[in-house]
């Protein structure tokens, strides 16, 4: 007798509100459907209520993990218009702090992934890493979530000791390397538990449009970094991380391996960094009538803006689509025919993250 | 090599978009290509754009002040960002979503904000609205200081 579960909105592991609800005969799910909005914030309509300038502070609230990459990207999009350009330091700096962002995000996941596994050990290495990041952002920007550090027009701050910078995140890559991504690869409990689990078949992610790692871990060797090169990742160079299994080990061991590439971009940033001026201007933007797309990715995957101006103090219209907002439906194409059991790691595998997809 | 991993010339590109029912001159912009088509037939431009390997990345609603809705959609075919602006006839414009999966849930949040009716949408139901709000409150000027929570 077919039966229903509703999972959510509220959770005991995810903090946030969504709902899956999930049909299954016996243990084998055979319908999916999600609900969200139970976060909803009207975010881009209160960007058309704010002026430029207290919408960058507004928008950096549109998450909590990824908070700069929102941040940054309407600032680009406001640059794009009025034809800004960012001078070459304050590009270093968003690509260090964009890397760092993708860091404690890629750890924070990666341990609730350990622990979903019941892997206690794994999760506290790996919190002990993600601490690390947090300590070094803080010492950057003062604080540990929505930093501050985008304007329009360039950064709000320098980064002072590029040396220590370099020393901490560069000791973060023999654990890393060592501990953490042998542990997902290599670990029987890890395999075991996350192998062949929430599949989904490159078809499948260009059928539901997928990005970030959830396409990579798919075999779609899709980046924003690469695609529509940005900041300096064009001159830091970057190589996509792909997997072709598609599995909830994929998922992971994609973003494990990210890990080792953002710690080469942040510390190859830093020995580079161009000297000059921190901002393009002093004082308030003035932003003329136009429209733009920015696009970037986040941890999670890519992010569009669409910002329109009609010349006016606030923005005509403020877009924002996160990864989550496309990553999210495509539970349903993971999880039919899995496990009852397996519907928590399927949906951690996504690193859903709700804040973005309701804002 | 798949048709959407094949690098395709620009021109070759814009071509194919001018070739579609409905199409305006494309703009070649910092961002992207553009097109603004009020005209456009946009289940033939969603059928062109499978069929050369675009992605569907989002849709973007503008209320305009005749009661209308701007409807902008954002593609992207490997290193090109391309962005049809067209708008809406009598308040609706027929659905992608029955082609294209990605559509299914920006148009249900388009038909909160703005009350967008897209024909054929097999589930056209609330996402992200409250349900003390009306459909199109972002088209009110004042819908109120406070979202109440999702019921």
């Amino acid at each position: 007798m077919p039966y229903t579960i509703p999972i959510g909105p509220y959770h005991p592991a995810l903090e946030e509100a969504y709902k899956v609800n999930v049909r299954c005969v016996a243990e084998t799910v055979q319908q999916v459907s999600v609900d969200v909005g139970f976060s909803f914030r009207a975010i881009e309509l209160l960007a058309q209520r704010r002026e430029w300038v207290p919408d960058v502070t507004l928008i950096e609230r549109v998450c909590g993990i990824c908070s700069n990459v929102h941040a940054m990207t309407f600032c680009r999009a406001a640059e794009r218009i009025a034809g800004i350009e960012v001078p070459a330091r304050a590009q270093y700096i968003r690509t260090i702090i964009s890397e760092l962002e993708r860091l404690h995000s890629h750890l924070l996941w990666a341990g609730l992934a350990a622990e979903y596994m019941g892997f206690q050990t794994l999760f506290m290495e790996i919190y002990t890493l993600r601490e690390q990041v947090m300590d070094l952002l803080e010492t950057i920007s003062g604080n540990r979530v929505n930093y501050g550090m985008n304007r329009i027009g360039g950064v709000n701050r320098d980064i002072a000791d590029l040396n220590s910078v370099i020393a901490t995140v560069q000791a973060m890559a023999a654990p890393i390397e060592n501990d953490v991504v042998p542990a997902f690869m290599n670990n029987a409990t890890a395999r075991g538990r996350m192998s062949g689990v929430g599949p989904l078949t490159k078809e499948q992610a260009i059928e539901w449009g997928v990005v970030g790692p959830v396409a990579r871990a798919s075999g779609v060797a899709t980046d924003v970094r690469v695609d529509h090169p940005y900041l300096a990742y064009q001159e830091l160079g970057f190589k996509i991380v792909t997997r072709q299994e598609g599995d909830v080990r994929a998922r992971v061991v994609v973003r494990a391996l990210e890990l080792l590439e953002s710690i080469r971009i942040v510390a190859e940033a830093l020995r580079n960094m161009p000297s000059g001026p921190l901002r393009a201007f002093e004082g308030m933007p003035d932003i003329p009538p136009g429209e733009a797309v920015a696009l970037t990715e986040a941890p999670r995957g890519e992010v569009i803006y669409y910002v329109a101006s009609d010349g006016g103090k606030t923005p005509a219209r403020v877009k924002i689509r996160t990864p989550s907002f496309v990553n999210i439906p495509a539970l349903e194409a993971m999880t039919i025919g899995q496990q009852l059991g397996d519907i928590s790691l399927i949906q951690a595998s996504v690193d859903p993250c709700l804040s973005c997809t309701d804002r | 090599m798949e048709e959407r991993d094949r690098e395709m010339p620009r021109a070759e590109l814009i071509a194919k978009l001018s070739a579609v029912p409905g199409a305006a001159p494309v703009e070649e912009r910092r961002d992207g290509l553009w097109m603004l088509a009020p005209q456009l037939d946009v289940e033939a431009m969603a059928r062109e754009m499978v069929a050369i390997g675009c992605r569907l990345v989002t849709m973007t609603g503008l209320a305009q002040k005749n009661g209308e809705t701007t409807i902008i959609y954002h593609y992207v075919r490997g290193h090109e960002v391309i962005n049809f602006k067209t708008v809406t006839r009598n308040g609706a414009i027929p659905s992608l979503a029955p082609m294209l999966r990605p559509a299914s849930w920006i148009e249900r949040e388009i038909h909160d904000f703005f009350a967008v009716n897209f024909v054929g949408h097999p589930n056209l139901v609330p996402l992200l609205r409250p349900a003390s709000l009306k459909d199109g409150f972002f088209r009110d000027p004042e819908p109120g200081s406070t979202v109440p929570e999702k019921q």
